[in-house]
């Protein structure tokens, strides 16, 4: 696999603040990367900084192996889909798609060809005359990816393009970003903040906090090892529940704070004493039908159907059952713990042990 | 009963300012086709007796008044014109930037607005004179008048600028555009609303400037139309009819402007204060 866009120790200063930290991240080619992370972690100053409408404080980055230090946007021949869709009120659907055509001085039989085939692509075909304002937010939506493909760009970025559509459509317009990516064979870069669209659609997910890549890898990896506990709080959902734990004498078990002094066996050397916090999935906690030495005050019980959430006991203390249970409020339930899926990390640095 | 006949009240209330404020307007227009004995009768008639509209040609050419709207016409297109150009780039980026010194910029600019005219002649004058400038007295009159208008147009095209979104610039850049393309092809059409009509307004105030042409233009043959309109007045003036046919030809084509105009100036006024 070649490496599409490749950074290296990229810094970013404004001012005083620091917004991105050595950054150091290869794209391959045809793959579909998602930037993840909280708001204000850096992930779309990273992307526009590929697009080149941020300028990096120092570092190298490369587009298809070019340098791209002081090439402006226009030079690098990469397309952008914004949240606002960004789409050009004064121009139809057609002037839209083909505006960069345009600057290209592609000739203008050439690119109306071009405006009806990706028109076709993206089911757009009735609305080429029409302007801007009289589409539905969907529609909206396929002309600013419409406007992406008719460049065959080195690359795509995404700068949380499906937040302004409702939930629905969002589910369906995840489906077709990844389809239209596979189809074009295209390299994409996806910011978001939502975690579900990240794990869903993209074949490696960056996870950023506070302008530093916490850890990157395919979805799955993240889920079942987080490399610290930022990431495992940040992937899955509801997140995951944070407790803080001790190794227990025997050198192969733990104990719960708040949990008493049962022991939990979790099958891997751990130091006598040694502080740790322990993750638990909410997802990965069970109702015990026997008693075990695991108690957990119930708060609340929200049923949506298919699952349960149970929340509450020591610190908003989560639970998720996929099978209805009678459990009230203010009931005890004695909870069991697979140890295979207990998530250790160190209490001092927050990495995984 | 009270709800629904407040709103009403309000409308005649309006109706009853707005006759107030534009009656001298009608009065003009009616003085200006009256009789000389007519125009100081005792009541005064609403409607002349006996319109007579030779009035206007008489004083058109008596009054040179061609000559002198074409000097208001010269200094109204060349005030607008320098404003243009000079102010839109100006108000671009001080709508772009944030930063102290943008804050600090806007608030020299605010100031030169809140300087008189009738303040900054005399320097002007005295500036102008050593640079030689009082030999072209019209170019003089556009630099002055430009510095005037130059503030309030920055300011309100500046308000229009920052309703144009950031990211429609960005993908212009993004799609193929120089920061000149973007500028051109993408956010100036859709501040042209804006534009066009701090453009025009620009344009009728320049087109009605008095203090510094009276100041600064001394030949009589580059002299605008309200200069020309001063010299009926004198201690003895009697051509009243004339004085109100001048000011008709001199107010008509603003105020048909106005008319044609008006929907899209109101438009653009108020576009940004209602999303």
């Amino acid at each position: 696999m070649t490496v599409q866009i490749e950074m290296r120790n990229i810094e970013k200063h404004y001012g005083a603040f620091h917004a991105l930290k050595n950054v150091d991240l290869d794209i391959e080619k045809g793959s579909f990367v998602a930037l993840v992370g909280p708001s204000g972690c850096g992930k779309s100053t990273l992307l526009r900084s590929i697009a080149g409408l941020e300028s990096i404080t120092s570092g190298t980055l490369k587009i298809a192996g070019e340098p791209m230090q002081g090439v402006p946007p226009r030079k690098r021949d990469v397309a952008m889909v914004f949240q606002s869709y960004a789409l050009y009120p004064h121009m139809t659907v057609e002037q839209n798609l083909t505006y960069s055509l345009r600057w290209k001085k592609v000739p203008k039989e050439e690119r109306s060809k071009r405006a009806r085939e990706v028109a076709e692509t993206i089911g757009l075909t009735e609305l080429l005359g029409r302007y801007p304002r009289e589409l539905s937010g969907g529609q909206r939506q396929r002309v600013a990816m419409g406007r992406a493909i008719i460049r065959s760009p080195k690359a795509f970025l995404f700068d949380e393009p499906l937040s302004n559509l409702d939930a629905s459509l969002r589910v369906q317009m995840r489906k077709e970003v990844r389809a239209l990516h596979d189809r074009l064979g295209a390299t994409s870069v996806y910011v978001t903040h939502d975690q579900i669209e990240a794990m869903t659609m993209a074949d490696f997910v960056v996870v950023m906090r506070g302008g530093v890549i916490e850890q990157r890898g395919r979805p799955l990896e993240l889920y079942d090892q987080p490399a610290n506990k930022f990431v495992g709080g940040f992937i899955g959902s509801p997140a995951m529940n944070f407790v803080a734990a001790k190794g227990a004498d025997d050198g192969h078990s733990i104990v719960l704070d708040g949990f008493g002094q049962e022991t939990l066996d979790v099958g891997r050397k751990v130091e006598a004493g040694r502080p740790l916090i322990a993750g638990l999935r909410p997802e990965h906690l069970r109702i015990a039908d026997g008693g075990t030495g695991f108690h957990l005050q119930v708060g609340t019980v929200e049923q949506t159907g298919s699952t349960t959430y149970l929340v509450n006991g020591p610190g908003d203390f989560t639970m998720v059952q996929n099978e209805r249970t009678d459990v009230k409020e203010g009931d005890s339930v004695a909870l069991s713990i697979d140890p295979k899926q207990v998530h250790l990390f160190d209490a001092e640095t927050e990495l995984r042990v | 009963m009270k709800i629904v006949t407040l709103p009403r009240l309000m409308l005649v209330l309006a109706i009853v300012l707005a006759a107030i404020y534009l009656f001298p307007l009608y009065w003009m227009y009616v003085t200006s086709l009256k009789g000389q004995s007519e125009i100081f009768a005792n009541p005064p008639t609403f409607w002349p007796r006996d319109p007579d509209f030779s009035i206007f040609p008489e004083t058109w050419e008596r009054r040179h008044v061609g000559m002198f709207l074409g000097n208001s016409l010269v200094i109204g297109t060349g005030v607008t014109a320098l404003t243009v150009l000079l102010g839109t780039g100006c108000a671009y980026v001080l709508a772009r930037y944030r930063s102290a010194w943008i804050d600090v910029g806007l608030f020299t600019i605010l100031m030169l607005q809140v300087l008189p005219a009738s303040v900054m002649i005399t320097p002007l004058y005295v500036g102008f004179n050593q640079l030689g400038l009082l030999n072209y007295p019209r170019t003089a009159v556009v630099l002055a008048a430009s510095a005037k208008a130059i503030p309030f147009y920055i300011v309100l095209v500046r308000a229009t600028f920052m309703n144009v979104p950031r990211e429609l610039e960005e993908a212009a850049l993004v799609d193929g555009n120089s920061r000149w393309g973007a500028f051109f092809f993408v956010v100036l059409p859709l501040a042209r609303n804006g534009v066009l009509v701090l453009a025009i307004l620009t344009f009728m105030q320049a087109f009605g400037e008095y203090i510094y042409s009276k100041s600064i233009i001394t030949t009589q043959a580059y002299q605008p139309a309200s200069v020309g309109l001063s010299g009926f007045l004198g201690p003895n003036s009697t051509d009243w009819n004339g004085i109100m046919a001048y000011a008709a030809m001199y107010v008509t084509p603003i105020v048909a402007i106005f008319v044609i105009l008006q929907r899209r100036i109101v438009a653009g006024l108020t576009s940004g204060a209602l999303k």
